[in-house]
């Protein structure tokens, strides 16, 4: 290939530095030196495309750590405050350029009329969630629901589901947020679109359960939710039916609600089953918030 | 080695790219279950990397929180053509804890500021990637043909976090026997992929 000097480098130079560039060894400036030489050079620099495409394989090679359980609620939740600061941001920017302009955000802010009143006057939240701290934060709770509300029930839904699904999910945050409670974030395991939910499992034995996208259900049957602490067998402790919004909440107390014990959702022909009925719809272990 | 397709843009994976490009589509319009199916892919993976490059849970924690929000705000700024998103978000993990051990070391520069996206894969439409189609097994087989001072190399920058001026102190070898090491672990792992018939199917 020609030479050529882009950034203070010839193209000799960046092939050499090649491999370290890839995988993020070099130096802030030389880096830098490197894109401007890529950004501006006329020949292809292929080694680049070459070494680079194996780097991501390298992610495969890393041991599987799981992540604690309760890092998937928190990230909802500080995303679902970070909604409403985005659209703070975007409401100004907006308002700068075109004040006429009917803007999207309204409908969603008419239909989640808690989101005015808790809102913190110009302020972020996602202080709120940089650590792991449901204590205290209804706040936060109150946001998350109404989130995750307007995500799951879709635009369709009516405003009175909305509300219902809401409260429901705020109580349960509430309830997991008590001293000695255990929030569980149910999900069915896999990829792709899917039931899911949470429920706060309390030091007084009580277990609050709020699910969406449950598949509704017909006739008889039920979802019943399951405790499962280690190889005792499943205790059930109580079904419910779900209608077309695809969201229920639940509440009931168990002597095998503690910490650590695993809430699993079954999908049955009638009320009263004694042993699940596979596949799990969906399950989370307690893990406690303090 | 320059076996033609690899370093060329990659072929039409329909399936993937248009999952992926809507997974996008849904996240950059504020679909918050879109957000939680992403995690429920690519959380544990995440954490995983995160853990591996900060050694501490909490450490790991931060990252992985910060790196989804990232995906969260910027989803709109995802192109298609950069790669899948599995490769996307890992990188913005990667790059955040890369960021997160830098930071510990009082004398190392920081590379960028809070709030830029991560820029190891951020060039024109040349760039490809083979690693969506690997699975773990093939990658650890790939990565055994690699010599213990290459493998080391690479697992000192790309998971260290350290420079090859760094890792050259720390393992008392000259930058250029570094650079050779990097340079030549990496035309081995894609050789072994290769030979083992990974390839944009």
């Amino acid at each position: 290939m020609a030479d050529h000097v882009f950034g203070g480098l010839h193209c000799s130079d960046v092939e050499d530095l090649a491999a370290s560039f890839v995988l993020g060894a070099l130096e802030p400036e030389e880096a830098a030196a490197v894109r401007t030489h890529l950004a501006a050079c006329p020949e292809a620099h292929p080694e680049m495309a070459e070494l680079g495409s194996v780097v991501p394989a390298l992610f495969e090679s890393v041991d599987p750590v799981a992540p604690p359980a309760a890092l998937k609620g928190r990230i909802l939740a500080a995303a679902a405050a970070d909604t409403q600061r985005a659209t703070e941001s975007q409401r100004a920017t907006e308002t700068q350029r075109a004040p006429d302009v009917p803007r999207a955000t309204e409908a969603q802010r008419e239909r989640v009329p808690a989101a005015r009143g808790d809102r913190a006057p110009g302020g972020s939240f996602t202080h709120l969630f940089r650590r792991p701290v449901w204590a205290g934060v209804a706040m936060a709770a109150v946001i998350a629901a109404v989130a995750i509300g307007v995500g799951y029930a879709g635009l369709r839904q009516q405003v009175d589901d909305l509300t219902a699904y809401r409260d429901a999910v705020a109580a349960v945050l509430a309830d997991a947020s008590k001293p000695g409670a255990s929030l569980v974030n149910l999900g069915a395991g896999g990829a792709g679109a899917g039931p899911g939910g949470f429920a706060a499992v309390g030091q007084d034995a009580s277990v609050k359960l709020v699910m969406h996208d449950l598949t509704p259900t017909s006739g008889a049957q039920v979802y019943e939710a399951w405790l499962i602490d280690g190889k005792n067998p499943p205790v059930p402790i109580g079904g419910f039916a779900v209608g077309s919004t695809g969201t229920a909440s639940f509440a009931t107390t168990s002597a095998s609600a503690k910490p650590g014990v695993t809430v699993a959702l079954t999908l049955e022909a009638g009320p009263g089953a004694t042993t699940p009925t596979m596949p799990i719809i969906a399950s989370g272990a307690a893990l406690s918030q303090s | 080695m320059s076996e033609p397709g690899i370093g060329a843009r990659s072929g039409p994976r329909p399936e993937i790219d248009r999952t992926d490009r809507e997974t996008m589509e849904r996240l950059a319009s504020g679909d918050l279950g879109s957000l939680e199916r992403l995690y429920d892919q690519y959380g544990a993976m995440s954490f995983s990397i995160a853990y591996r490059i900060t050694g501490d849970r909490a450490s790991a924690e931060d990252v992985v929180q910060e790196a989804f929000l990232g995906a969260w705000r910027n989803a709109a700024r995802y192109a298609d053509a950069r790669g899948s998103v599995k490769t996307w978000l890992l990188s913005i993990v990667h790059h955040r804890a890369i960021d997160a051990v830098r930071r510990r070391r009082p004398t190392a520069e920081l590379p960028e500021s809070e709030g830029a996206m991560p820029a190891p894969l951020v060039l024109p439409d040349a760039w490809t990637e083979i690693s969506a189609s690997l699975d773990r097994e093939t990658v650890r087989v790939a990565l055994d043909t690699l010599s213990a001072v290459q493998r080391e190399a690479i697992e000192l920058a790309y998971f260290g976090g350290l420079t090859q001026t760094e890792i050259a102190e720390r393992t008392g070898v000259p930058l250029g026997t570094v650079k050779g090491r990097m340079r030549l672990g990496l035309d081995a792992l894609r050789a072994a992929m290769l030979a083992m018939g990974v390839d944009r199917g």
